[in-house]
């Protein structure tokens, strides 16, 4: 052998080029497969839009895949959340701004990410301690709301993107409401961390069927809540995760957040307003969304 | 002996006759995570295999110049390469089943097999001899694998690949799901009920007591 392995030279030798290929070859890997990754996870959160709003697997399979079937139902608005208005432009332009590129926003708007960039930018703002129920700290100043129409264009469901911290996870899910924004259809997560067999049972599809039929608001206020030893017959009760105290309270504090002020209350009372406006029949719930 | 049998050796001993999970007790941990359905089991198993082959060849074809005080950490290094290229991979193209498997992919660099073929076996062999090694007992691991998560699968939900068998009661059938297989400790029983009946079939593996 020409040189000695041992060698301090050549220890620094192997170990910087080792690191220099290994660093290669996943950097490489990470970036060709970045887009398809992309692709992947959007297509799974559409999946979870239309599992709760109530389609059956069968259903998107006979309706030709997710994709087709997600496109062929649902709008998808941008909102601004202190507001409530459709913020489209705003948010396009923000995001621009931020990225410093022509952004495609069905594509590229990450909400999360949103959330987090500096304030200065425009996308997100800070939550103070009081207001700041779920633990994230930061919302963004725009985001999505799926509307699934039916065939004569009147809005069937509203699906919102909510989040908040369980006991070890950011929990990200949709939930979805019926037009009179009191009556819950379904709740579900797309990506959670809580401890399998307690906290992540909030996966278990026995537990988010509890959900079908719950009220949201009593007087303006959010009372949906998950409760440990709910009563039968309670509306505004989801019945808590055995073992798992801390990731049913974040489930509650993430329902009354998002319903909230902070959260989609502004869009949904002037979602309600139009309503009534047009139809003269306020909606359940009374308008003062607190 | 000629390379040929030599490559088949290296291939089936390590699936029966030293079974790294039946035998060595390597590796278990991961093998109770991912069993309760057959598709997460089979797809961990390619993974586990993949790994196991390409970091054994890769470690042999650079053993004669791994200094030996920085050989384990050259070792992980080149693990822990594949294992992250793996993950890209499966989330590339098969996203459900790599949500499934979350952590646990990522954990195969802890995997007591992969660092124990590198480091007790490509460290001294040919790249060929070492891929054909990995290979084999990655196939050890799988077939444990894939034993453990047909019968949890079977008797914790009623299904094998996803395809109903047992026709569960929930969905109007007679088969009551037995929970206990659908956790982990189930998997422990599995494990030692193989162990017991590989060890009755080849009584050379009993170790004394």
């Amino acid at each position: 052998m020409p040189l000695n392995k041992d060698s301090l030279p050549n220890t620094f030798l192997v170990a910087t080029l080792l690191c220099l290929t290994c660093a290669l070859v996943v950097s490489a890997a990470s970036v060709s497969l970045r887009p398809l990754q992309l692709e992947n996870a959007q297509l799974d959160r559409r999946n979870n839009i239309l599992q709760v709003s109530g389609f059956t697997p069968e259903e998107i399979k006979e309706g030709g895949g997710i994709k087709k079937v997600f496109e062929s139902r649902f709008d998808v608005e941008i909102i601004d959340l202190d507001t409530g208005d459709d913020a489209r432009d705003e948010c396009q332009a923000a995001m621009n701004k931020a990225k410093d590129k022509e952004v495609n926003l069905a594509e590229e708007y990450d909400q999360l990410w949103a959330s987090k960039v500096n304030p200065e930018k425009g996308l997100s703002e800070k939550l103070d301690k009081k207001t700041d129920v779920c633990g994230i700290k930061s919302r963004e100043k725009f985001s999505e709301v799926f509307i699934m129409k039916s065939t004569d264009g009147k809005p069937e469901l509203y699906v919102f993107p909510v989040r908040g911290n369980g006991l070890w996870s950011l929990m990200q899910g949709y939930l979805s409401v019926k037009p009179d924004f009191q009556t819950v259809v379904g709740l579900t997560f797309y990506q959670q961390a809580e401890t399998p067999g307690l906290g992540g049972e909030v996966q278990n599809p026995d537990w988010k069927a509890l959900w079908n039929g719950k009220k949201i608001y009593d007087n303006g206020e959010v009372k949906l809540a998950v409760i440990k030893g709910n009563k039968a017959g309670n509306d505004y009760g989801v019945d808590a995760l055995s073992g798992a105290t801390i990731t049913s309270n974040g489930v509650t504090n993430m329902i009354d957040f998002w319903m909230g002020s902070k959260g989609f209350g502004p869009f949904i009372e002037k979602m309600k307003n139009q309503d009534s406006g047009n139809t003269n029949t306020s909606a359940a719930g009374g308008n003062n969304v607190k | 002996m000629s390379s040929k049998t030599s490559a088949k050796d290296l291939i089936w001993d390590p699936v029966f006759n030293n079974n790294p999970i039946a035998l060595q007790i390597l590796g278990i941990c991961s093998a109770l995570a991912v069993t309760t359905k057959l598709s997460t089991s089979l797809t961990m198993s390619f993974a586990v295999i993949a790994v196991t082959a390409c970091s054994s060849a890769a470690v042999a074809l650079i053993k004669d110049r791994i200094p030996s005080s920085i050989r384990i950490i050259v070792q992980m290094t080149i693990i822990a390469s594949f294992v992250i290229l793996v993950d890209q991979v499966l989330k590339a193209f098969a996203f459900q089943l790599s949500k499934e498997l979350s952590v646990f992919v990522g954990l195969i660099i802890t995997n007591c097999i992969v660092m124990g073929r590198a480091e007790g076996f490509a460290m001294k062999n040919s790249v060929s001899d070492s891929f054909f090694d990995g290979l084999g007992n990655g196939l050890g691991y799988s077939i444990i694998l894939m034993v453990v998560g047909f019968f949890r699968e079977l008797f914790g939900s009623g299904t094998l690949f996803g395809f109903t068998v047992f026709a569960t009661q929930s969905a109007g059938g007679w088969y009551e799901p037995n929970g206990l297989m659908l956790l982990s400790p189930s998997a422990f029983f599995i494990i030692g009920i193989f162990i017991w009946v590989l060890r009755t079939w080849k009584p050379e593996q009993v170790e004394e007591a």
